[in-house]
């Protein structure tokens, strides 16, 4: 599902964030993401997202090689891949159910389908009763789920997931765990990047440990201990 | 889709419109300046072009006869005449329409009247008045007749080609056009700097929506597009409300500015009635390109994917 080979990246300011990394992950895995700060893994999630071009060496998702991919193809590309991040990207003034709607708007989908869509979603995500609220009337892990939400908007096959759970607290941390976990039951393929030594080692998934831009372990059933 | 996605479209430019709304209303002003500006240009050029012509069309040469000189002898150089081709018209003047002319001009002098009432003969003689298809072509027309010797039988040629008020209406419309010409070219400046500046003020309010739509992967057209229709919207507006305004300013003063164009016969309303959908769509493109160009120029770097 994601390939990459041999990915380097090395930013303008002659920064080497990423170097020759290899990895295989195959769909429908969970995958955690660990390592220490600056290591390069927002790097790796913002090239997989087209946000960043690799200077190096080939990325290939679910067949497609977005290492060269054209501008006018990145929308393509990003209904395909949902990703979340640490600061939910809500809008504001939007409630529940808009900002998850917003996506399939912003992507020419219609009033109806649109209906039929985010109750669904939200109902995935234990948000229906919220639906009408807005982001500043939710907890953290509540505002966490809407944006998990609309990233599942278009329905992913891979969900990259970017220290989710930085902003919350250990019991809404477990909960937007387990709906990881249940979106992955789906089938999706899910990336979870993080520093919770606790949620990585609960998991007993397959962990890949950064160092320094380069890959230090990558294991099945791995647990966190750099 | 592509009908949703353009009331999306529509949707968005509409609010960025509005939570802007005080810049929005600062960029209409300056587009109504510029479109004061540009309307004024076209009515200066107007109003002198309306003045030259109509002096021109007063433009004409006179040839006096002796009354020695028999009407054959006049009516055989008018056949000549009549194959100058620059001459549009060449027109005989019998001694005695001459002499009724000459009473009804001098109707009001007594004295030019009962000194006519004395005179037992009519002192006048034929005049042929000529008129050519344009201006330029009186010098040709005075070497003809000089080919022709109608100078030696005529006993006096008058060609008054208002050459000296021509010059006159020339040079002061001249000056003003330039004057207005610069104030334009300087509010068209003015104009795209504000509407540069609106616009890219717009992304940086809406910097958060964007990033957003650009993370769930809309497409870059349908990021782009509500700043390009935003800065159509101030060109529409502008429009709308000069041309309001001036037609409500023209309905109360029309005549109070009709009457400094009394000499010249010039009737603003009239002109602007008559022109206003030429005018009106000169005006509207121009202030639309400006508006996407600057949109353009302002989204440039910011709006890359
Ligand atoms: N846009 C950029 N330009 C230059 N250098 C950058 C840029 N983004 C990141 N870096 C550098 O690249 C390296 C890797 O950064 P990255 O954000 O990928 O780390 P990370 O593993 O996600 O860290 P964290 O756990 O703190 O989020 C760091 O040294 C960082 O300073
Ligand atoms: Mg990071």
């Amino acid at each position: 599902m994601i390939e990459l080979r041999n990915v380097s990246k090395t930013y303008p300011n002659g920064t080497e964030a990423v170097k020759r990394v290899t990895v295989h992950i195959k769909p429908g895995e969970f995958v955690s993401l660990v390592g220490r700060s600056g290591t390069g893994k927002t790097t790796l999630v913002k090239m997989l997202v087209a946000e960043e071009k690799p200077t190096e060496g080939r990325i290939i998702l679910g067949g497609w090689d977005i290492t060269r991919i054209r501008t006018a193809d990145i929308p393509m590309l990003r209904r395909q891949i949902g990703v979340v991040f640490q600061d939910f990207k809500l809008l504001p003034r939007k409630t529940v159910y808009e900002n998850v709607a917003f996506a399939l708007e912003v992507a020419g989908y219609g009033k109806k389908h649109i209906k039929d869509v985010v109750p669904q979603i939200l109902a995935l995500v234990g948000l229906e009763p919220k639906a009408k609220e807005f982001p500043d009337e939710l907890s953290g892990g509540q505002q966490q789920r809407v944006s998990i939400a609309r990233a599942l908007a278009h329905r992913p096959k891979i969900l990259i997931a970017d220290e989710p759970t930085g902003n919350l607290d250990s019991i809404n941390t477990r909960e937007i765990v387990d709906l990881l976990l249940k979106i992955n039951s789906f089938k999706t393929t899910v990336m979870l990047v993080t520093h919770n030594r606790e949620v990585v080692n609960s998991l007993r998934k397959r962990v890949i440990a950064m160092e320094d831009g380069k890959i230090a372990y990558d294991e099945e059933k791995g647990r966190y201990v750099l | 889709m592509l009908f949703l996605s353009s009331r999306r479209i529509l949707t968005f430019s509409w609010q960025h419109f509005w939570r802007n709304i005080w810049l929005s209303l600062v960029t209409i002003t300056i587009i109504v300046l510029t479109l004061f500006s540009l309307t004024t240009l076209i009515l200066v050029n107007a109003i002198a072009d309306y003045a030259v012509n109509s002096v021109k069309d007063t433009v004409d040469v006179s040839l006096y006869f002796d009354n020695a000189i028999s009407e054959e002898a006049i009516k055989t150089l008018k056949q000549e005449l009549d194959k100058i081709e620059e001459l549009k018209e060449v027109q005989y003047i019998t001694p005695e329409e001459a002499l009724e002319q000459f009473k009804e001009t001098h109707k009001d002098d007594a004295d030019i009247q009962s000194a006519l009432a004395e005179l037992d003969k009519n002192p006048l003689g034929g005049t042929l008045v000529l008129s050519a298809h344009a201006i330029e072509q009186y010098p040709a027309v005075m070497e003809k007749l000089k080919e022709l010797k109608a100078d030696s039988l005529a006993e006096k040629i008058d060609y008054n080609d208002h050459q000296k008020l021509i010059e006159r209406i020339n040079n002061f419309t001249a000056k003003l056009r330039t004057f207005v010409l610069a104030l334009s070219l300087v509010f068209i400046l003015v104009a795209i700097l504000t509407v540069f500046n609106t616009i890219r003020m717009g992304i940086y309010i809406h910097r958060t929506e964007i990033g957003i739509m650009r993370l769930v992967g809309a497409s870059n057209w349908f990021i782009r597009l509500p700043f390009v229709i935003e800065g159509l919207l101030y060109a529409v507006f502008g429009c709308l409300v000069f041309w309001l305004v001036l037609a409500i300013a023209l309905h109360f003063t029309g005549d109070w500015v009709n009457s400094f164009l009394a000499g010249i016969n010039f009737d603003i309303r009239a002109y602007l009635n008559k022109n206003v959908l030429n005018i009106l769509g000169f005006e509207f493109i121009i202030v639309a390109v400006i508006n996407m160009i600057s949109a353009a120029f302002a989204m440039g770097k910011h709006l890359k994917v």
